[in-house]
C-alpha cells in the first residue's frame, strides 16, 4: 500500500523530469519536486502508526493494573485512632453501690450522713489513677435506712430494685442471718434478686447491715450482696461497707485492681483446654486410676459454664506411668513423712518423663493448663509440703502461673503390696477425688488471679468469702470479666497498630482480602466491647473483646505476611521490559517518522499550492 | 529566573514537612518501644537451636547443635519448649561408622543422639521461610503445636545457630541465604508482638557477629563466635569418624556448661569471660548495647535453664452445698468434632459484599480485572482477546485499501 500511494509521486516526479526533459511546461514553470507536490498528502500511513502507537499506549493502563500488587485496603486511621483512644482513656465500667442499714434507728444513722460519709471513704481507699477494668468515676451509692418504724432512702434505685420497707416479719427472718450463712445468702438473694436482672447502668453491689447483740461478722455472699451482723458504730460500718464496695466488689479481693499478664490465662483464639493428667509415679509399687467422667465433669462442668464469657473451656485428662519428680525428698521423723519444702518446687515437674502436652485438641493459639494429681512411689511415700515457716501445707499442692497446678496426693496406706504379683488397679474413691478437685479448684482460681482461700483480711476487719459451686462467685466472675475485656482490648490495640505500621512499612506486600476483613470485624468487635463496656453490660463487653483480639491475632499471624515472599520493583522491571521495550521504541520511531514525513509533505503541498495561486 | 528562585523557596519548606514527619514518626516509635512494660515476670525459657548445614562434611555443625540440646535439657528446659532444627541426618547417614550415634568428641564418651531426641524441624524442612515462621509465630493452620514456637512475654528465649555463614548472611541448606536484616526484622516483630522478654543470640560461623549488626530491638543480647574478617575454625578432628567433630566455640561453651547443674548461679559475664581468643582463635564478640541488664546479675539459667515460678495453694476451695458426686446426675458430655481448619474462613461474608457494591465504574473495572486475573480465567481472557483481533485485523486492512 505505501507503494501504490508513493507512485503518484513517483509517476508525477517521473514525468516532471520527462515533461522537463522534452520540453518545459507552461503550466508549471517553478515546480521544484523536491519542495512542492501536487497531490494532496495521504492520511492513511500516518492513521496507521498513529493506531499502532494509541493501541499501545492504551494497553499501558491494562498491563500496568494486572501487575499491581493486590493488597486489601485497611483502615489505618481507624486502627490508629482506636489504639490512641485505648491508650489514653482505660476502660472504665459503671457501677450502682447500695448500703442498707437493717434495725438501726434512722434519727442516729442519718442515710445522707451515711451516704456522704461512704463515699469519702471510697475515694480514699480507691487508688489516685483509674486502673483500667475498674469502676468509673460517676458511680452511684444510695442508702437505705430501715427501722422498724419507718424507712429513708436516699435516692431512687431502679423501682425493682428498691428495698420494701416495712414487712415486719423480715426482721426475724434476717435475725437468722447469723446461723447459717448459705440460708442467709439465698434469703438476701430473694430480696435483692431483681436488682440483677437488667444489667443497664451496670450491676448492683449491695450491702446489708443488720444491728444485732453480738460481735461483728462480715460475709460476702455467693451473688452481689454482703452482710454484716453485729453491734457495729457508725463509723466502722462505714468503713467497712466502703471497703468491701471497694476492695472485694471492684478489686476482687487483690491488694490493687492492676491486670497482671501472667494472670490471663486465655489463649489468643479465645480458648482454654484444661488438661488433667494423673501421675503413677512407680506402677510397680500401685496404680491407680481414677473415674474422671464420672467425678471430674460433674464437679468440672459448673466451672466451664460460668467461664463462658471469658473463655472457651474445653477439658481432656489422661492417665500417665513411670513419671518421677525430678527433685528431691528427705525423711523428716518429726512429720514423719518424706519432706519437699518451696524451694525444690521449681524443680519438681519433670519434664523429661512427664508428657503432658501431647493433646491433639488444642490448635496452636489456645492456651493449655496442666493439672497434675502425683501419686508418689513407695519410697517417697507419704510426701508433704513443708511451708517456709514449718508448717505442713494442707493442700500439698502449687501452682505455676501460665503453667497450670500440680497436686501430690498420698495413698492411704503407704504399704506396697509386694505380695501380688499382678498389678492391682486401685480406683481413687470419690471422697478423696472431691477433695483432690476442690484443691484443683482453688488452683484454677489462683491461675486466674483470685485467691483460693475463703477470707479476705482488710484493714478494717476480716471478711467470709462464700465459696460457690461454679467455682467463681458472681461478683468474682464481674470482676474477671472487666479485668479480661480490658486486656482483651489492649491486645487487640497493640496488635492492630502493629500489623498496620508492618504492612505500611513493606508497601509491595500483597495484603489477602481476608486479612482485610478480619481487621474490620476486629474492630467492629471492640466498638462493641466498648459501648457495651460503657452501658455496663459486663459479660457481653468479655465475649465481644474476646472477639476483636482473636480476630486482630488471626490477622496478624496470617500465614500470608511473610516479608521475604513480595515483588520488589527491580523484579517487574526486569521481567517485562525485554517483551516491551523493544517494540514500544520501534512503534514510536515509526510514528515520529511518519508525523515527519506527513507534516514535510503537507508543507510541500502547501507551498505548490501558494505558488499556483501566485501564478494563476 | 523567578521560578527558580520561587522553586528554591519552596525547597526548605519541603525539606522542613519532611523532617517534622521523621520527627513525629521517631516520637511515635520510641513512645511505642517504651510502653512496653519491664514489669512482667519470667515465667518460662524456650530454646531454638538450628543447624543450618547438610552434607557429611558439615558433621560438626549437626554435633554442636546437639550438644546444645542436650546441655539446656540437662539444664532444665522441657521437650516442650526446645525448637530443634537439623538440616541433615548425620546419626543414619550412609558414611557414619557408628549408626544412629553422634559424637563431639574424639573421645566418643558421649553419644549425643543416645536417649529422648525431638528434632522438630528435619532436613528439607530446615529452610529460611520455616525459621522466620518459626520466629514470628506465622504458620499455616495445621502445624502443629510441637512446631511452633509458643512464647509469651514473660519468656526468656535462647536462639542458637550454627553453620556456614559470612558478612551479613547465614547460609541455608547450600542453596539460601539469611540475611542480617532479615533476622532484625524478624526480631522487631517479635518484639511488637512480645513474644519474649528477653532474647539471646548466639550464633557460631563465620564473620558470626555481623549476623546480628541490624538488631535494634531492646531486650536482645548477641554473641557471636568470631568479627568480621574472621573465620570460626573447628576443634578437632575425629580420625575414627573421619570429620571435625566440633567447632571451637561451641567446645569451650559445653566445657563451661558442663560445670554447672540447674541449681547454679553462675552468671552471663562470666562466661562471656571464659572465652579465650587465643584458644578460639578468632574473638567472639558480643553485643550488650540492646540489653539493660547488667552481665554480672543476670544467671546463665536464666536461658539456659529452667525456671518455673512457683506459688503454694494456700487453701482448697470448697462450697458448703457439696455436690454428691455419687449420685449426681452425670451429663455426658459429647466430644465436639475437631475442626479441621482453626483459619476462620469469613464465608457469609460474600453476601455482604454483594449487598453493599455500588455500581461505579472503578467496581465495574475492578470486577472485570479481578474475575479476569484468576488462573481459570486468563485462558478465556486469551482466548477473548485473540478472537477480537481478527476484526481488528480486518476493519485495518479494509481502512488501508
Amino acid at each position: 500500500m505505501a507503494e501504490i500511494s508513493e507512485s503518484p509521486l513517483q509517476t508525477s516526479e517521473e514525468k516532471s523530469p520527462v515533461t522537463q526533459m522534452s520540453e518545459p511546461h507552461e503550466s508549471d514553470p517553478d515546480f521544484d519536486p523536491k519542495t512542492m507536490r501536487k497531490a494532496k498528502p495521504g492520511l492513511k500511513r500516518l492513521i496507521l502508526s498513529l493506531s499502532v502507537l494509541f493501541s499501545f499506549i492504551l494497553g499501558f493502563p491494562i498491563l500496568w493494573k494486572s501487575i499491581e500488587i493486590y493488597r486489601a485496603p485497611l483502615p489505618f486511621r481507624s486502627i490508629e485512632s482506636f489504639s490512641a483512644q485505648i491508650e489514653s482513656n482505660p476502660l472504665l465500667f459503671p457501677c450502682q453501690f447500695q448500703a442498707i442499714f437493717v434495725g438501726f434507728d434512722s434519727k442516729s444513722f442519718g442515710a445522707d450522713e451515711l451516704e456522704s460519709a461512704i463515699e469519702k471513704r471510697m475515694l480514699e481507699l480507691s487508688s489516685k489513677s483509674s486502673q483500667c477494668g475498674t469502676c468509673n468515676d460517676n458511680y452511684t451509692v444510695s442508702v437505705v435506712v430501715d427501722s422498724r418504724s419507718h424507712c429513708v432512702e436516699t435516692k431512687n434505685m431502679k423501682p425493682s430494685c428498691s428495698w420494701k420497707c416495712g414487712p415486719i416479719n423480715k426482721f426475724d427472718s434476717i435475725g437468722k442471718l447469723k446461723d447459717n450463712d448459705e440460708e442467709a445468702d439465698e434469703l438476701l438473694q430473694s430480696m435483692l434478686g431483681s436488682c440483677y436482672d437488667s444489667g443497664y447502668g451496670g450491676k448492683v453491689y449491695s450491702v446489708v447491715v443488720v444491728n444485732g447483740d453480738e460481735e461483728v461478722r462480715a460475709v460476702v455472699g455467693k451473688y452481689r450482696h454482703a452482710w454484716i451482723t453485729g453491734t457495729i458504730s457508725e463509723e466502722e460500718a462505714v468503713s467497712r461497707i466502703a471497703e468491701i464496695f471497694v476492695k472485694v466488689f471492684v478489686n476482687g479481693g487483690k491488694e490493687e485492681g492492676s491486670i497482671q499478664g501472667e494472670f490471663m490465662p486465655v489463649g489468643a483464639d479465645g480458648k482454654i483446654v484444661l488438661s488433667f493428667s494423673l501421675l503413677n509415679a512407680d506402677p510397680r509399687d500401685w496404680v491407680y486410676d481414677w473415674n474422671f467422667h464420672e467425678v471430674g465433669e460433674v464437679l468440672v462442668h459448673p466451672v466451664i459454664e460460668a467461664l463462658q464469657p471469658i473463655a472457651n473451656v474445653t477439658v481432656e485428662s489422661q492417665v500417665l506411668y513411670y513419671t518421677p519428680k525430678s527433685s528431691l525428698s528427705f525423711w523428716d521423723d518429726r512429720h514423719g513423712s518424706h519432706i519437699f519444702s518451696t524451694k525444690d518446687l521449681p524443680f519438681f515437674v519433670n519434664s523429661n518423663e512427664w508428657h503432658l502436652d501431647t493433646s491433639a485438641a488444642a490448635g496452636g493459639r489456645s492456651k493449655i493448663l496442666q493439672f497434675v494429681v502425683y501419686i508418689p512411689s513407695a519410697k517417697e511415700c507419704p510426701l508433704q509440703l513443708i511451708l517456709p515457716n514449718g508448717e505442713r501445707s494442707e493442700t500439698n499442692g502449687f501452682i505455676s502461673p501460665m503453667w497450670g497446678g500440680v497436686v501430690v496426693w498420698n495413698p492411704k496406706s503407704c504399704v506396697k503390696n509386694s505380695d501380688t504379683k499382678d498389678i492391682v488397679r486401685n480406683m481413687i474413691s470419690p471422697q478423696d477425688l472431691q477433695k483432690v478437685f476442690e484443691v484443683v479448684l482453688g488452683q484454677l482460681r489462683q491461675l486466674f488471679g483470685l485467691k483460693s482461700t475463703n477470707l479476705y483480711v482488710g484493714l478494717s476487719g476480716t471478711s467470709i468469702l462464700l465459696g460457690s459451686e461454679r467455682g467463681f462467685t458472681e461478683w468474682e466472675l464481674d470482676v474477671l470479666s472487666r479485668h479480661h475485656t480490658c486486656f482483651n482490648l489492649q491486645t487487640c490495640a497493640t496488635t492492630l497498630g502493629s500489623l498496620s505500621r508492618l504492612v505500611q512499612s513493606l508497601p509491595r506486600m500483597i495484603i489477602k482480602d481476608e486479612i482485610g476483613k478480619q481487621v474490620k470485624f476486629s474492630l467492629e468487635a471492640a466498638k462493641l466491647a466498648q459501648s457495651n463496656a460503657s452501658v455496663g453490660i459486663y459479660d457481653a463487653s468479655a465475649v465481644s473483646s474476646r472477639q476483636s483480639r482473636s480476630l486482630a491475632e488471626d490477622a496478624f499471624f496470617h500465614p500470608s505476611i511473610m516479608s521475604i515472599s513480595y515483588y520488589s520493583f527491580e523484579h517487574c522491571f526486569a521481567v517485562y521490559s525485554p517483551f516491551f521495550l523493544p517494540v514500544l521504541m520501534h512503534v514510536i520511531l515509526a510514528a515520529l517518522r511518519e508525523w515527519k514525513r506527513y507534516k514535510q509533505e503537507n508543507w510541500k503541498y502547501l507551498a505548490w499550492k501558494t505558488k499556483a495561486k501566485i501564478t494563476s | 529566573m523567578r521560578f527558580l528562585i520561587f522553586s528554591l523557596l519552596r525547597l526548605p519548606i519541603g525539606v522542613l514537612m519532611l523532617l517534622l514527619l521523621c520527627l513525629g514518626n521517631i516520637g511515635n516509635s520510641v513512645a511505642h518501644l517504651s510502653s512496653s512494660s519491664e514489669s512482667t515476670l519470667h515465667t518460662n525459657n524456650w530454646a531454638v537451636l538450628v543447624c543450618t548445614s547438610r552434607f557429611w562434611f558439615n558433621y560438626r555443625h549437626m554435633a554442636n547443635t546437639l550438644s546444645l540440646y542436650r546441655t539446656v535439657k540437662r539444664l532444665g528446659i522441657p521437650d516442650e519448649r526446645i525448637i530443634l532444627m537439623l538440616a541433615d541426618d548425620m546419626a543414619c547417614n550412609a558414611r557414619n561408622k557408628y549408626p544412629a550415634q553422634v559424637f563431639n568428641n574424639e573421645n566418643h564418651k558421649l553419644n549425643l543422639y543416645g536417649d529422648n531426641v525431638e528434632v522438630d524441624y528435619r532436613g528439607y524442612e530446615v529452610t529460611v521461610e520455616n525459621f522466620l515462621r518459626v520466629l514470628t509465630g506465622r504458620h499455616e493452620a495445621a502445624v502443629p503445636r510441637s512446631k511452633r514456637l509458643l512464647s509469651d512475654e514473660g519468656s526468656h528465649v535462647l536462639l542458637y545457630m550454627t553453620g556456614h555463614g559470612g558478612d551479613e548472611f547465614l547460609k541455608f541448606q547450600d542453596s539460601e541465604e539469611l540475611q542480617s536484616h532479615d533476622l532484625a526484622d524478624a526480631v522487631k516483630q517479635m518484639k511488637e508482638k512480645r513474644r519474649f522478654k528477653e532474647l539471646l543470640i548466639m550464633v557460631d560461623t563465620c564473620q558470626a557477629s555481623t549476623l546480628f549488626s541490624q538488631l535494634h530491638s531492646p531486650g536482645v543480647l548477641a554473641m557471636g563466635s568470631s568479627m568480621k574478617g574472621e573465620n570460626s575454625y573447628s576443634h578437632h578432628l575425629d580420625p575414627d569418624v573421619g570429620v571435625s567433630v566440633v567447632d571451637r566455640f561451641t567446645y569451650y561453651t559445653l566445657a563451661f556448661f558442663e560445670k554447672l547443674n540447674m541449681y547454679d548461679n553462675a552468671s552471663l559475664s562470666s562466661l562471656f569471660n571464659s572465652f579465650n581468643p587465643n584458644l578460639l582463635m578468632s574473638t567472639a564478640y558480643h553485643r550488650m548495647d540492646l540489653y539493660q541488664r547488667s552481665l554480672e546479675e543476670v544467671p546463665v539459667t536464666n536461658f539456659f535453664g529452667s525456671v518455673m515460678e512457683t506459688l503454694h495453694t494456700d487453701s482448697a476451695y470448697s462450697s458448703h452445698r457439696s455436690i454428691d458426686v455419687g449420685e449426681a446426675k452425670i451429663k455426658i458430655c459429647t466430644d465436639q468434632p475437631i475442626s479441621g481448619s482453626d483459619r476462620r474462613i469469613l464465608r457469609n461474608m460474600n453476601n455482604k459484599d454483594q449487598e453493599n457494591s455500588r455500581h461505579s465504574f472503578g467496581q465495574l473495572w475492578n470486577s472485570i480485572l479481578s474475575k479476569s486475573t484468576t488462573p481459570e480465567n486468563v485462558d478465556a481472557f486469551v482466548c477473548h482477546s485473540l478472537l477480537l483481533m481478527l476484526p481488528l485485523l480486518v476493519v485495518s486492512t479494509w481502512l488501508s485499501r
